[in-house]
């Protein structure tokens, strides 16, 4: 089966900065894994590379055994920022029906609307479809936007710090559907986060990153060496199993 | 019909009158479909930096020998320019949007007023008064051809790439990833932008033209929820702003562009105060 993400001996450069450098490692097909390590490490900038939005500078990054541009289709992403436009008349079911149709849905045709509907409904938020976006909590834009990410079917889906500015509420919530979307074994899933007990509860792998990758195996060998390094997580109960602490 | 009717309506008895109602309707639309992209992606003053640009750009056709009516041909491609310039800076500098029109548009005026006065003793002179605030009154046959011809455009490629010129409007990179060429889109806008504000600077002037792109969306977008509900407000009261303006102006004898921008600012100031919380 072909890998969901192959990166090997991957390099970007922002500005003149090497921000990652030859990072090699590798998440299959059905796998959870997450990509964790300090801020300013690169995580993020690995998974925008991921989909194509910088380019690397040596070395390569397949993604579900094409490059970043070519899988796009088939890679569901949820930001870490959400960027859109605030002032913009966006209602949920057009947010998610833009991500199948590739543009604006001025009017919107009754499958479409299903698939939507269908897509909310798996992440529990079947009663935003009608919703305008711009008066969502931060816990409800999550799953709006886990919401688009999953509408195309997507084969891999890449979270960046999905739950940064969610109440501990919303962020449990939030971290629960993600270990049900991971138990359907339908797709494979990165994760970046700072939350060590969902690393230790979701991921099969954790992949630790700070500029280069300097660790790569089971949540536990990485977050314990990681520990021992002076931590990059949240929380202080840094074995808890509780999905409460910052992501 | 009764006499007051017949009495508001007897202007159109009158050519120049038909020909200044089709300009200005037609104008009052097509800036105001664009305005809905424009208004949504803060870009409020781009299209009076455009307007200032085109001076530059007529004066260049003055230069060169056009008569005034013909000048535009040459402002034309020269404000079109002038907004793909400032989208480079835009995208390409850390600078945000309103610095690179800032520094576009006092380029292009300062260029304006220099190539003016390059101008041989021998020209005709120029009628800058005209130039700054128009006359839609004025607008000859072949003047409204070309208004009828870059409506006709504006609108087919709106029509085209309004969805995705929506979706970049709503998050670049998330529509950049479903596939929409943002980058592109967003030189075509302002393109776009370029040709209705040349066309606008003879109805209503330099000074006065963005207002028929900025008023009526900014309007509209006070009052609708849905953005096919707020292009179809905007562009109806683009439409009737421009036609009751310039009936007004002319029953009471007033200047018609002013009339029109005060029409139109006279609706957004009822929006603001009647629209929903």
């Amino acid at each position: 089966m072909t890998a969901a993400i192959r990166a090997e001996g991957a390099s970007v450069v922002l500005g003149g900065h090497t921000v990652l450098r030859d990072v090699s490692f590798e998440v299959e097909h059905d796998e959870f894994a997450c990509l964790v390590g300090p801020n300013g490490g690169g995580k993020t900038t690995f998974v925008r590379a991921a989909i194509g939005l910088v380019p690397t500078a040596t070395g390569r990054i397949e993604v579900l055994g094409r490059s970043p541009e070519e899988a796009r289709r088939r890679v569901g992403y949820v930001p870490q920022l959400k960027g859109f436009n605030r002032s913009f008349p966006a209602r949920v079911v057009e947010v998610i029906a833009a991500n199948r149709t590739g543009g604006w849905p001025l009017r919107l045709p009754a499958a479409e609307r299903e698939a939507a509907r269908a897509a909310l409904a798996r992440v529990g938020g079947e009663r935003l479809l009608e919703a305008r976006l711009a008066g969502l909590s931060g816990g409800e834009l999550q799953r709006v936007f886990l919401a688009r990410a999953l509408v195309t079917g997507p084969k891999l889906l890449l979270l960046d710090e999905p739950t940064a500015g969610v109440d501990v509420r919303g962020r449990a919530e939030f971290l629960e559907l993600l270990a049900g979307i991971a138990a359907s074994h339908e797709l494979a899933v990165v994760l970046v986060t700072h939350n060590a007990a969902a690393v230790r509860r979701l991921a099969r792998r954790a992949i630790y990153v700070d500029g280069t990758v300097l660790a790569w195996g089971t949540p536990d060998d990485v977050l314990d060496r990681e520990w021992e390094r002076g931590g990059a997580f949240s929380g202080h109960d840094h074995a808890s199993h509780s999905l409460c602490e910052d992501a | 019909m009764s006499d007051l009717g017949d009495a508001l309506l007897a202007p159109l008895g009158q050519a120049f009158v038909v020909r200044a109602l089709v300009a200005g309707t037609v104008l009052g639309a097509t800036g105001a479909l664009l305005g809905v992209f424009v208004v949504q992606r803060g870009l409020g003053l781009l299209s009076d930096g455009l307007a200032h640009a085109t001076f530059g750009g007529i004066a260049l056709g003055l230069l060169v020998g056009a008569s005034p009516d013909r000048a535009i041909l040459v402002a034309l491609p020269f404000t079109v320019a002038i907004a793909l310039g400032i989208q480079y800076v835009r995208r390409n500098t850390s600078l945000a949007g309103d610095v690179a029109t800032g520094v576009f548009f006092a380029v292009s005026f300062a260029a304006g007023i220099l190539l003016l006065g390059l101008r041989g003793p021998s020209s005709p002179p120029v009628n800058v008064e005209g130039l700054l605030f128009g006359s839609l009154l004025a607008v000859s046959p072949d003047g409204l051809v070309v208004i009828l011809a870059v409506a006709a455009l504006v609108a087919s490629v709106l029509a085209a790439i309004g969805p995705r010129l929506a979706y970049a409007t709503f998050d670049p990179e998330l529509a950049e990833l479903s596939g929409v060429k943002v980058a592109a889109l967003e030189y075509v806008l302002l393109a776009l932008t370029a040709l209705v504000v040349v066309v606008g600077v003879k109805t209503v002037g330099v000074v006065l033209v963005s207002a028929f792109v900025v008023i009526p969306a900014a309007t509209a977008n006070l009052l609708g929820t849905r953005l096919p509900a707020i292009a179809a407000t905007a562009v109806a009261l683009g439409v009737l702003g421009t036609a009751f303006g310039l009936f007004a102006s002319y029953h009471l004898n007033v200047a018609t562009g002013a009339t029109i921008i005060l029409t139109l600012g006279a609706g957004f100031f009822l929006a603001l105060v009647f629209r929903r919380r």
